[in-house]
């Protein structure tokens, strides 16, 4: 029996991502750097013999998911969930939250200019998104962050692989309400730029190695 | 659907601009599909001009959607303070202050979003079309148990039919005063029993269509049992029930009896 074949009966058996430290649990055999080599292995075999499968990494982890091309097939089943897809207020709100986290429900609503309360709530139902912290303002109002759901939702391995906002037709520089029209958009990125999006090191780690939410790291002005 | 003409000429110039109130999503989505479908410079928004737009706009708005009136108010709102700041004589500020600046800035920030909200979009509907284990299940997931029925198919057959569907009309509740009365009921039960040793209970109701007389009837023979003067007895449920007759009752000396324990 070989290690590789631990890791597929692993991948195989659950219906959840798993991360490689996880799936290392199955063998003495196993660490994470020999989950990560067999997954690669895995990956190209199911590749190489046009597999109806492949190995896809998910929030911060690794499932086995049906290709795509078979989707209409498998609808054909009424067990198979028809996709249950958020409306556009709700993946507005949650775009915000997903790059100004920790963000408050007064700055959501500064930013859509429409009431939000009931599409946060809406997102919490759904467990897409949590209050990750409060922030220093009077009341000390809940600050909201994605969570791990928020990735498997729409198939994320992280928070990196949403776009970079730099990526975007339109760029903003920072956060800062500016005094002038001229200094809301230019050409050359400023460092700031990255302030909005939480993709640093030490917060993706957080991410996937804590629960489901991503903890508050530092108060918002 | 709510579509309203805005004549946008502040010279003059007769533009009408297809305004569909419901699709948008707030003032600033209705600012930005103003601002976008006459292709002005977004860093040089005559604010005149689209105030007049917006406020024409938000004109048309029905009574459904005065609960997000007041945003699109305080949009207004802020595009006159806007506007006031401008035509005020510019001493405090320097020259590179523009009130514009905070809008332009709101503006651009949902437009990101909305370019964002477009790749969450993408991204979910390619990860639906992903599927995990333990989706599609047998069609049939429910297991048989095997139970073997001491009913016959006559028996099923014969409670089907006896059954009576529910009408769907409203009952209506009606207080009258009682048209069958149990002392004729108990009568009938002991004139009965008094050329047959039995009696069955159905029989007693053939003669009678309405249901205040099988009811009536019940009664009766269970009020006769309670006195001992009639005896019941069912095989089993809802089978035939038969009356049967106790010795020493004859209708006259039971009813006087009848009467005289109730009072």
């Amino acid at each position: 029996m070989r290690t590789t074949q631990i890791v597929e009966a692993v991948l195989f058996s659950s219906d959840a991502p798993l991360r490689s430290e996880e799936i290392a649990r199955a063998d003495e055999s196993l660490n994470e750097d020999v989950v990560e080599k067999c997954i690669k292995e895995l990956t190209k075999m199911y590749l190489d013999s046009e597999r109806a499968f492949e190995i896809k990494q998910i929030a911060g982890g690794y499932q086995i998911l049906t290709l795509s091309v078979y989707a209409p097939y498998l609808e054909r089943f009424d067990t198979v969930p028809k996709s249950s897809r958020l409306s556009m207020p709700a993946l507005e709100t949650l775009a915000i939250i997903a790059y100004r986290q920790p963000i408050g429900r007064i700055d959501i609503e500064y930013i859509r200019g429409v009431s939000s309360a009931g599409v946060i709530r809406t997102l919490q139902d759904r467990e897409l998104v949590d209050v990750i912290g409060r922030g220093d303002g009077l009341g000390r109002p809940l600050l909201y962050g994605t969570t791990n759901k928020f990735l498997e939702h729409f198939g994320f391995s992280d928070l990196e692989d949403l776009p970079r906002t730099e990526d975007l037709p339109v760029i903003l520089k920072g956060e800062d309400i500016p005094d002038s029209v001229e200094s809301v958009i230019s050409g050359e990125l400023e460092t700031k730029n990255n302030e909005g999006i939480m993709t640093t090191e030490k917060e993706i780690d957080d991410l996937t190695d804590g629960g489901g939410v991503v903890p508050l790291t530092s108060p918002v002005e | 659907m709510k579509t309203h003409s805005l004549d946008t000429g502040d010279t003059g110039e007769e533009i009408f601009l297809i305004v569909d109130l419901e699709r948008f999503r707030g003032p600033l989505d209705l600012l930005l599909h103003l601002i976008r479908q006459q292709d002005i410079d977004i860093f040089e928004i005559p604010i005149s001009k689209i105030t007049r737009q917006f406020l024409l706009a938000i004109r048309s708005m029905s009574v459904e959607q005065i609960d997000n009136a007041g945003e699109f108010m305080e949009m207004a709102a802020s595009l006159l303070r806007i506007k006031a700041r401008m035509l005020l004589p510019n001493t405090t500020m320097s020259d590179d202050d523009d009130p514009r600046a905070e809008l332009v800035y709101r503006l651009l920030e949902y437009e990101q979003i909305q370019e964002i909200r477009a790749h969450l979009s993408v991204a979910e509907s390619q990860r639906s079309r992903q599927f995990g284990k333990g989706f599609v299940s047998p069609i049939n997931r429910i297991e048989k148990i095997e139970v073997i029925l001491d009913t016959t198919w006559d028996e099923v057959y014969a409670a089907a039919i006896s059954v009576t569907v529910p009408s769907i009309n409203i009952v209506e509740h009606r207080v009258t005063t009682r048209l069958v009365a149990m002392e004729d009921k108990v009568d009938l039960i002991l004139h009965a029993l008094q050329r047959l040793k039995r009696v069955e209970f159905s029989g007693l109701l053939k003669p009678f269509e309405s249901k205040m007389h099988g009811v009536m009837t019940l009664l009766a023979g269970l009020e006769l049992a309670r006195k001992r003067k009639v005896k019941l007895r069912q095989a089993k449920a809802f089978s035939e029930l038969w009356m049967y007759r106790v010795s020493d009752s004859s209708p006259e000396a039971v009813k006087s009896q009848l009467n005289s324990s109730e009072g």
